[in-house]
């Protein structure tokens, strides 16, 4: 798991050539290595946003509206759970607990936590960091 | 020469999650060139409603004030700064009820200081413990944790000594120890706050618990959702191999102890502890039946002592302050104290460490201020995604071990989820299947199967088209999930449902 999380952070995601070169340093099958990948929810085959939105779906943010929030996210950019926008630029998740559950609800975009999570502050957010990156 | 003015900006999830390191980024700013003042990224306090809370030093005083709603970018100079933080009625956080009645033994350190300044960390009895521990010897440790009554912190409250005597016995070469960080359940984060508040206490814990049992290498396997308790413990595991605290030789005895930090990938039943070990080991988070037991057949097929962070970190303040520091609180199962994270739909959520036996009542209204949103509470979850729903009658409860296994729940790692009157308690029962359906590891067939059967039947009683037959049918699948699943995930997720039949009935009814 170590490589995998080493590859992927390199590369984004896990393909084919990741995935034979893998198992050949480990001496272990190609189905071996697509076995453990499947497993875990972070491994992904294929090419994702540059910013994964995961919008927390555990209790603690279901009490203060999570899920309209995910509702709100999935119209606003037309994508679905699990789906990455035609450019690349962001994947929507759900993810299960950020352990931020006194400010609710939360949001993680790519490492950063987003506490008391409205839509306008994750657009906020986004549209701040493109400002930034379209000026580097 | 001016008097040194130390200003205090959290670095911790929730304090960053609402603003707190672009107020240091300002403050950075604007300190530039004045030597006197130093900022330090401290730990949070826990008081999270607070966040981001900043706090000054200045002449002995400690003083803080809550920029949540403060805004700092138009702050032009450092002076301006300090004239509207002291107009903002500055008070010291120890002096607040919140804190103030909490009894911390384990998170004492917590939001004191820089979480990575071992120096601070010594001079607050730091290492104390490990001192203490090889003076005494490894069966002596074992005897003084009995001694304490410590209980395991991660969920089951399994007697903790009882463990270390487990693996202590086995002879063999190689032991293990693994340090379960998998804090998966939805309402928790009190291994987080230490993770990344006193990360060397956990390190300190674990080195005591490993010297005990006899082993030499460690695993802390950490879920990928904690990226900042990732970094605080890379580098506390980094300064402390530097200071010979880990490695060969530990405090000059011929101690030998590593720690690798294994991050996970999203999954939570690998917070289940045989699926951590097949993590750990490279493969998918199945769950392994038992026996054997981890702390005999473990990791890698030897001997391996696994405990939560909240247990491990307790080693360090049992052995440091004597054992009556724990045992003089509590009885039975529920001994010492019990760090409650209050969270969800609460105007004042936060850590709450304190005895076992406070009530509900206490826990939401005399700490938590009630409701976020000031609507009437409705319904409180305690201990998980696994946990039972609790009506507002029966807010009296005594949130103890004991008790929660009598009302058929468990209080699990403490997690306290608050739900005000909008709640559809048949959604919830939903969620608890459907949570079960996409977090089964899919070894055995009741959980793997019977969730997606037990979202068909809610999913027929929240669409009002359920017949009596399919009620009956959901009780036998639960009995089913209880009695035949490998592992707690199947095993006690119809303990939210049935607890929502139980107390909310008109809910669950066409």
């Amino acid at each position: 798991m170590p490589a995998l999380h080493a590859v992927q952070k390199e590369l984004g995601h896990l393909d084919n050539e990741c995935i034979k070169t893998l198992a050949k340093s480990f001496n272990i099958s190609n189905a071996e290595v697509i076995d453990v990948i499947t497993y875990y929810d972070d491994f992904r085959l294929e090419k994702e946003g540059q910013y994964i939105i995961k919008v927390c779906q555990a209790e603690a943010c279901q009490s203060l509206g999570c899920r309209t929030l995910l509702d709100t996210l999935k119209s606003h950019f037309e994508l679905d759970i699990g789906q990455t926008s035609n450019d690349h630029s962001v994947t929507l998740k759900e993810v299960f607990c950020l352990g931020n559950c006194a400010l609710s609800p939360s949001v993680m975009i790519n490492e950063d936590v987003i506490g008391r999570a409205s839509s306008e502050k994750i657009l906020a957010y986004l549209s701040e960091k493109q400002n930034i990156s379209h000026n580097d | 020469m001016t008097d040194q003015i130390k200003i205090y900006i959290p670095k911790e999830t929730s304090a960053c999650s609402v603003g707190s390191d672009l107020i240091a980024e300002k403050i950075t700013d604007l300190t530039q060139g004045y030597n006197h003042i130093s900022i330090v990224r401290n730990g949070s306090w826990g008081a999270f409603w607070l966040e981001p809370f900043v706090e000054i030093e200045k002449d002995g005083n400690r003083t803080g004030v809550s920029y949540l709603n403060k805004e700092t970018s138009h702050l032009s100079s450092i002076e301006e700064f300090f004239d509207d933080f002291y107009n903002s009625q500055p008070f010291n956080i120890q002096d607040i009820a919140f804190i103030k009645r909490q009894t911390r033994l384990v998170f004492s350190r917590i939001g004191l200081y820089d979480p990575l300044d071992l120096n601070q960390y010594r001079n607050s009895h730091g290492y104390k413990g490990l001192e203490k521990s090889f003076e005494i010897g490894q069966q002596q440790t074992i005897d003084e944790i009995k001694k304490s009554g410590l209980n395991g912190r991660g969920g089951a409250a399994f007697p903790t000594a009882i463990k270390m005597q487990t693996v202590f016995d086995q002879e063999s070469a190689i032991k293990y120890i693994a340090c379960n960080a998998d804090e998966g359940d939805g309402g928790t984060f009190s291994d987080r706050l230490i993770m990344e508040c006193d990360p060397f206490s956990l390190i300190e814990g674990m080195t005591i618990a490993a010297y005990s049992v006899g082993a030499n290498h460690g695993y802390i396997y950490l879920r990928s959702e904690y990226p900042l308790a990732k970094y605080f413990l890379t580098e506390a595991i980094k300064i402390l191999k530097t200071k010979n605290l880990l490695g060969k030789n530990i405090l000059g005895t011929n101690f030998t102890f590593d720690i690798e930090l294994r991050i996970g990938a999203g999954s939570y039943v690998c917070g289940e502890e045989t699926a951590m070990m097949e993590s750990i080991e490279g493969k998918r988070g199945l769950v392994r039946s038992k026996p054997p037991l981890p702390a005999i057949k473990g990791l890698f097929n030897q001997p391996t002592l696994i405990n939560n962070v909240i247990t491990l970190a307790s080693l360090s303040s049992i052995l440091s302050f004597g054992t009556e520091i724990f045992s003089q609180y509590g009885s039975g199962k529920s001994i010492g104290t019990m760090p409650y994270q209050l969270c969800g739909n609460i105007k004042h959520g936060g850590l709450i460490e304190i005895p076992f036996g406070i009530t509900l009542d206490e826990m939401i209204y005399d700490f938590g201020a009630g409701t976020f949103n000031d609507k009437p509470v409705h319904a409180v979850q305690i201990g998980g995604p696994l946990g039972i729903y609790l009506p507002a009658n029966l807010l009296n409860t005594p949130l103890t071990v004991e008790t929660l296994i009598n009302l058929k729940g468990s209080l699990g790692h403490g997690g306290v989820i608050v739900f005000d009157d909008s709640t559809n308690m048949a959604l919830q029962a939903k969620f608890a299947m459907d949570f079960c359906q996409k977090e089964s590891c899919g070894k055995c067939t009741p959980c793997r199967i019977g969730s997606v059967r037990g979202v068909e039947l809610i999913d027929k009683i929240y669409n009002k088209t359920a017949v009596n037959a399919d009620r009956i049918l959901l009780e036998e699948l639960c009995e089913t999930l209880e009695t035949t699943s490998l592992c707690a995930m199947g095993g006690m997720t119809p303990n939210p449902v049935r607890s929502i039949i139980k107390y909310f009935p008109n809910e669950m009814m066409n």
